[in-house]
Parts: structure tokens; C-alpha cells; sequence
């Protein structure tokens, strides 16, 4: 399910929410989510409150809207883990609807923010907020070069299936390990020369 | 006036000893477009690479290497990356931002400019490679092609007096190819471009130089050089199809 | 297991922040120090290698598969404090960019896979191969040690989940670190593989090996420094397992039990409903719960340490050509 999230683009849209800045759509984001992880269940003015927001900034950002409701199916393991465990146990049965409400509450808050929100300008508001440099940059870099693995990665085992003829699973097993042995020494590799073309504009 | 690049006797060994330059000595004029031609392993990327210091890893002052006259020290890295702009081979190892506008920024950033100025030297770049507009655009997402558009302004940005090129058309389709002809015919700054397209070196450099087991093995005008056959096929080339029918264009 | 939001609570999710928080503090302040100029990107990298290798699926049994955590074989390779920069870095963005794991929990989460995890995990590591020499040890240190960090993690998550009320600590226990014990062993043997197939193309990668190459002069200053970093990362593991999971683990003494329940967490919705979902933790003839607990586990830990000297003897043959028998790739 993650490699289809890998495709999703900010897109090129712009809307109000798109243009909104960053830090506006941060600090808002952060609010909604701790405010919902802090109030009393009883609380229901609040939920109602927020979900008309978060309602209301979706459709204002024209992200299309089956997109966010599919993000929410990633809950659905921790929801249902707690729901198994907790059907056992009576006094927690009642619980659970107010954990899915949390989450989904946040889980969209976080999907709206990344969808509108370029991933340089959300570590320029951490920047600003003296988040530590190098931090900043294995974030970036993080951020620019996860792709480039991942279809490294695709490739090579693409490769390694086209050879491959023997189900055993011992054989599976050390075919993949080795593949993760090897993406590493290629990022690795390509470490080194990143770090060359940094120095060759300057970089100290 | 100096050569632009003047190299005397340059030698390099790896750590396991083999010798990867063996003596290579050539100068190029202000100006001088070349092309660096020569087998796979021949030796011609870890040349490029000391063209601007990041070779050997603790710089000598023996002066095999001068730009403009200067001799590459430890000292004066800063000032040799500032004139001499290095593309890479890869566009993705180059491409180290997460957008268009501020890898092209990285360079004027470090050498110090801010705010309009830097706003400005950007823009300017990309016009220069014919990718205006293109500022926000996400690296990761480009084309091969506009990766490598990309990268060459990242370098012009920097304003460099020497630029040098390690494989500028591998993976490039033909449109690719001779767009960034295109582009770098109107680059005033002095050239020295590591390549195997013998086609494309025809159209666009004066002079080539060989290099083949770390050493030269020839360097004269193009025309000359490409026409010999039996040189071309010794070291691993061959003479391009463009001189062996003599089409109009 | 990254924890979403709304499973725990206000005072768990600052607890586990401000542990973390310290954790990173620790790992950046490492990192500045130790890391050379040139290896600077290798973090950001190192980030997107462990987000590319989690994506790699092993096949289990059946349909299912599983898949790397690599917060022990990032540690391996870079030293535990880099591993730390690069968990969090991978948990930010998952958390940002994917929706993986809470905001309000990214502090749990980054001291449950980073801290505990890979820090954790490192300190085993560390101990194993100190004491079992050659590559085979090292083979043997990796596998346990990221079996060890996957259950210690687990540990962690039941932990925070019991501390906010989401289930009891039984129930929260027996699931995730049941499950998780499991898990581990893949874990343990992937990160084994890996290890070993690097060793075999760039051992100049692999940090003991490098390091034999260097003069005894620059390992005067390093082995009292590698000290003190294994000392900061085991005070801040010994710390979350104290807070998180000694209270339920651990029969309290009377007033620390007032304490406890003042403040939200005690044994009284722990201990008494150890029926829950896998009966089989209990052994006969052995009448504490937690005692039978404790018994299992060490059980569990011992085997598997058994499982991890086995492979590293599969995987290290010592022929002289190196792998007569493993396939060739």
C-alpha cells in the first residue's frame, strides 16, 4: 500500500489552502491535534467543531476527497489490534470509538497539511523555529533521495526476479538480504559523491 | 595570458597502487571548447576531478594542476571551485535539493549572496538553460533531460570562467542531445567535456585529447584526430559516422 | 508499530517526548562530534536507504511477509548515535509525509524504534561481539541484537499504551510483545544478511573492520568516548523501561501503589486480569503472573540466542574461498 502513497504528487494545484503559509498551516495543524489527544470524550462540542474545520479546508484545497478517505484505511490495523485485545476485557470495551475519533481526526489533519504543504517549506518553518541543522539536512537530504532509492531498489529486485527461477524460500531470503546489503552500499556510494558535488559549489 | 587550465605531468594512484593518471599533460586556452575522449576506464572522470581540487584527497602544492596561473593548493579551494564549475555524471548525485530553485541557489548561496541578488542570479541561470518558471518544481520529478538542464545552471549560477563536463549526453534522447548542444554553443566560458559521443564532440569541439591507461595519446584539432582511424580504433574508439559520409549538414 | 494519535495520552506522549528529545540531544551532539565532514550526507542517505529497505517484503508463511525495522544494522554501520538521527529523521517524515505514527506520538515512537530499538539494541550489539570474536560473533551480535531490539521497542509501545489506559497491561504485553518476539526473528536474520553481504563487497564499511586498519594513537581518546556513549544511551533505555514498564511488570510496595493510582497507572489494572488472550504464558506449578512472565521470556531470549550463534555458524562458513556453499550473487 506505501508504494502507491509514493506516487502521490502535491500536485499542482492551488488553492486557498495550498497558498496558505506555512506556518499558519502548521501551527493550526498542531492545535487540532493536540487539542483532540487532550479533551474529555464529553468534550463533543470540540469534535464537531474540528471536524467541520478539517471538513471545510478539504474541500476548500480541491484534494480530491476519496484520496484522504483512503488514507484513513492506514488507522485500521492499530484500531482493530485495540479492538480485539480490549473485546476481552470488559472494562475497556467502550472505549474504542473515541480512540478511532481521535485518530481520524488527526490522521486527516496531517494528510490535508502534507498534501497542501511543499515538504521544503515545512523545514523552512522548522528551521525557523531553530530545529537543529543537521537534523534539517538529513531530513532534506532524506526527503530528495528516498524516491531515487526506492526505484533503485525496484530495479534491482526486478533484476533479481528476472533470474530467479527457484521458489525455495531460503534462497528468497538470501537473495533479499543481500539486496539490502547492496542498496546500502550504493547509497553509501552515492554519499560520497553528493558529498563531492557539495564541495565542487562551494559547500564546507 | 595563461591557459585556462594548463596540467604538467599530473599522476594519480589509487590505494591499491595501480596508477590511474600516469603523466598527463595538456593546456587549454581562454575559450577553447575540447573534447576529453578515451575507453571506459581510461581515466578521464578522475582527471575532471582534479580539475577542481576534489582530487587527490589532500591537495598538494606541486603545482600539476593551474587554473588561470593559480596552482591548486589546500588554501585556495574556495577560489578554484569559484572558477571552475564541475557537472557530474550522474544529474541525481548533483541534484542534492529538494526543489529546482534552491539547488540552483546553492552555489550563489555559498559564495555569499542573498536576497535579490540571489533571487536574480537564479532566474538568470535558468534562463540560461531555458527552464524559467521552473523554480518550484520538484527535483525528483524532472526529467532526465531537465535534470541535467537543471544542474548545468545550479553550475552557471556560479558564474564559473572553466567549465567542465563528465558524460553531459549519456541517457539523453536525441532532442536532449542537441538541445544541450545548443545550450553550451552559447556558454562563452572556456570547455572541457569528458565524452563518448564522437558525433556530438564533431559539432561542437575545436580540439579533442585522448587519454587512454592514464596517459595521452593524442591532442590536435578535431577533424584531424577523428579522421584517423587507425589511432581511433588502438584506443578503444572509432571514427564517427558523421566524418565517414559526408552528409551536407 | 508507530503508535497513531489518540492511543495515548497527554502525560504519556510528554514523558516519552521529553525522554526522546533527550536521546537526540545525546545522538546530534555525538554526531557533530565523531562524524567527518564527508560523511555528513551519508545520514540523510542512511535515512533513505532505511525507508526503501523497509519497503523490501520477506516472505513468511503463507501470503504473509515481513519486513526490516534496520535501526540495529544502521547502528552497526554508523555508530548508535547516527542510527539514532536516522531513525528519527525516518520517523518524521513518515509521520509527515505518510501519516505513519502519530504527531502527539512521534516522541513515543522515536524513543520505542530509536531509543530503545536501535540504542538499545546497539548496547547488546556491543556486548555480544565484545565477548564473541571474529565475523561469525559479529553475525551471532547483529541477528540477536535485532531480535532484542524489536522485542525491547514492543515492550516500550505496551508500555506507553498501558501508562494512557488504551488496554491493560496484560492484554497490551501478551499481544504486542508475543507478537513481536516473533517478528524479531526476522528481523534479527535480515539484518544478519545485510550485514554479512556488505561485508563481503565494501568491508571497508563495516566500522570494526575499518578501524583495525587505524593507528592505536586515535583510539586512545575514542574507547573512553565510545564509553560514555554507551553509558548515555543505556541510562536513557534503563530510564524508559523504569517508567514505562517497571510499574506494571514490577509488584509495587504498598505507597508507591497509592502513588501509581494518583497518577493514572498501577498494577491493580494489570495484575489481576492475566487471563487474557494467550493462557499459555502461564507455566504450571508457578503461581506469580509475573513471575511466569519473566520465566517465559528468558526462556524465549535464550533460544533465540541460541538461534543467532546457529546462524551465524550457517552464514560464516570458514572455507577459504568464503561461500562454497551460499549462493553466488
Amino acid at each position: 500500500m506505501l508504494k502507491d502513497w509514493l506516487g502521490h504528487h502535491h500536485g499542482h494545484h492551488s488553492s486557498r489552502v495550498h497558498r496558505l503559509p506555512a506556518a499558519v498551516k502548521l501551527g493550526a495543524a498542531l492545535a487540532i491535534i493536540m487539542g483532540t489527544v487532550l479533551v474529555p470524550w464529553h468534550w463533543h462540542g470540540w469534535f464537531i467543531a474540528v471536524a467541520s474545520l478539517l471538513a471545510l479546508a478539504a474541500l476548500f484545497s480541491r484534494v480530491s476527497p476519496l484520496f484522504l478517505l483512503k488514507r484513513l484505511a492506514l488507522l485500521s490495523p492499530f484500531v482493530l489490534g485495540v479492538l480485539l485485545v480490549n473485546a476481552f476485557q470488559p472494562s475497556m470495551r467502550g472505549s474504542w470509538l473515541g480512540f478511532a475519533a481521535r485518530s481520524a481526526i488527526c490522521l486527516f489533519t496531517v494528510v490535508l497539511v502534507s498534501n497542501t504543504t511543499s515538504f521544503s517549506r515545512i523545514l523552512g518553518v522548522l528551521r525557523s523555529v531553530r530545529v537543529p541543522a543537521l537534523l534539517i539536512t538529513t531530513l532534506a537530504l532524506m526527503h530528495r533521495y528516498l524516491f531515487v532509492l526506492v526505484d533503485e531498489s525496484e530495479r534491482m529486485r526486478r533484476a533479481r526476479a528476472s533470474r530467479t527461477f527457484s521458489p525455495r524460500r531460503r534462497v528468497r531470503w538470501h537473495m533479499l538480504g543481500t539486496l539490502v546489503g547492496q542498496l546500502f552500499v550504493r547509497a553509501s556510494e552515492r554519499a560520497e559523491r553528493i558529498y563531492a558535488a557539495m564541495c565542487a559549489r562551494g559547500w564546507k | 595570458m595563461n591557459p585556462a587550465i594548463a596540467i604538467d605531468h599530473l599522476r594519480y594512484g589509487y590505494h591499491d597502487g595501480t596508477l590511474a593518471l600516469r603523466g598527463v599533460s595538456f593546456s587549454i586556452a581562454p575559450g577553447e571548447c575540447v573534447g576529453l575522449l578515451g575507453p571506459n576506464g581510461s581515466g578521464k572522470s578522475t582527471l575532471l576531478l582534479h580539475l577542481n581540487g576534489i582530487l587527490p584527497e589532500k591537495p598538494t602544492a606541486d603545482g600539476a594542476v593551474r587554473i588561470s596561473g593559480e596552482a591548486i593548493t589546500a588554501e585556495n579551494l574556495d577560489s578554484i571551485r569559484r572558477q571552475v564549475g564541475l557537472l557530474f555524471q550522474d544529474p541525481d548525485d548533483q541534484l542534492f535539493c529538494s526543489t529546482v530553485e534552491e539547488d540552483v541557489a546553492f552555489g550563489p548561496q555559498q559564495l555569499g549572496l542573498r536576497e535579490r541578488e540571489l533571487v536574480a542570479r537564479v532566474e538568470r541561470a535558468l534562463a540560461l538553460v531555458g527552464l524559467s518558471g521552473y523554480g518550484h518544481r520538484a527535483t525528483h520529478h524532472l526529467s532526465h533531460g531537465e535534470k541535467r538542464r537543471v544542474c548545468l545552471a545550479g553550475v552557471l549560477a556560479c558564474e564559473p570562467a572553466v567549465l567542465v563536463l563528465d558524460e553531459p549526453t549519456s541517457d539523453l534522447d536525441p532532442r536532449g542531445r542537441r538541445e544541450f548542444k545548443t545550450l553550451l554553443q552559447a556558454i562563452p566560458a572556456t570547455k572541457l567535456i569528458a565524452t563518448h559521443d564522437l558525433e556530438w564532440v564533431v559539432e561542437l569541439c575545436t580540439r579533442v585529447i585522448v587519454l587512454d591507461g592514464g596517459a595521452v595519446v593524442a591532442d590536435g584539432p578535431t577533424l584531424e584526430v577523428l579522421n584517423d582511424e587507425p589511432l581511433m580504433l588502438a584506443h578503444g574508439l572509432e571514427r564517427p559516422h558523421i566524418l565517414r559520409h559526408h552528409h551536407p549538414h | 508499530m508507530h503508535i497513531p494519535d489518540g492511543f495515548i495520552d497527554g502525560k504519556t506522549a510528554a514523558t516519552a517526548a521529553a525522554i526522546s528529545v533527550a536521546g537526540l540531544a545525546l545522538a546530534l551532539r555525538q554526531v557533530r562530534r565523531d562524524l567527518p565532514a564527508r560523511r555528513m550526507p551519508l545520514l540523510g542517505l542512511a535515512a533513505a536507504f532505511l525507508f526503501a529497505a523497509q519497503m523490501v517484503n520477506f516472505p513468511v508463511a503463507g501470503g504473509t511477509s515481513g519486513h526490516l525495522m534496520g535501526g540495529v544494522l544502521v547502528a552497526a554501520l554508523l555508530g548508535p548515535s547516527a542510527a539514532v538521527v536516522v531513525l528519527t529523521t525516518v520517523l518524521i517524515v513518515q509521520c509527515f509525509l505518510f501519516a505513519d505514527g502519530g504527531v502527539s506520538a512521534l516522541g513515543a515512537n522515536v524513543l520505542n524504534m530509536g531509543i530503545l530499538g536501535a540504542g538499545g539494541g546497539f548496547l547488546v550489539f556491543s556486548l555480544v561481539a565484545s565477548r564473541m570474536k571474529g565475523s561469525r560473533g559479529r553475525v551471532t551480535a547483529i541477528a540477536f541484537a535485532g531480535w532484542c531490539s524489536t522485542v525491547l521497542a514492543s515492550i516500550g509501545c505496551a508500555g506507553e499504551l498501558a501508562w494512557s489506559r488504551t488496554v491493560t497491561w496484560s492484554a497490551g504485553f501478551t499481544m504486542m510483545t508475543g507478537t513481536h518476539m516473533l517478528v524479531g526473528i526476522g528481523e534479527g536474520a535480515i539484518s544478519a544478511l545485510a550485514y554479512l553481504a556488505i561485508q563481503r563487497t565494501r568491508p571497508d564499511l563495516i566500522p570494526e573492520l575499518a578501524k583495525s586498519a587505524k593507528s592505536a594513537k586515535s583510539d586512545r581518546h575514542a574507547a573512553p568516548r565510545r564509553r560514555g556513549e554507551l553509558l548515555g544511551y543505556g541510562l536513557l533505555v534503563a530510564l524508559a523501561i523504569a517508567v514505562f514498564v517497571a510499574p506494571f511488570a514490577c509488584p509495587l510496595p504498598d505507597g508507591l501503589q497509592v502513588v501509581a493510582a494518583k497518577l493514572g497507572f498501577d498494577q491493580r489494572s494489570a495484575g489481576t486480569a492475566f487471563h487474557g488472550v494467550a493462557p499459555d504464558y502461564r507455566m504450571t506449578g508457578i503461581h506469580s503472573a509475573a513471575g511466569a512472565t519473566a520465566l517465559a521470556g528468558a526462556l524465549g531470549t535464550v533460544v533465540v540466542f541460541g538461534l543467532a550463534v546457529l546462524l551465524g555458524h550457517v552464514l560464516v562458513r570458514k572455507t577459504v574461498a568464503g561461500s562454497r556453499k551460499d549462493p553466488t550473487c
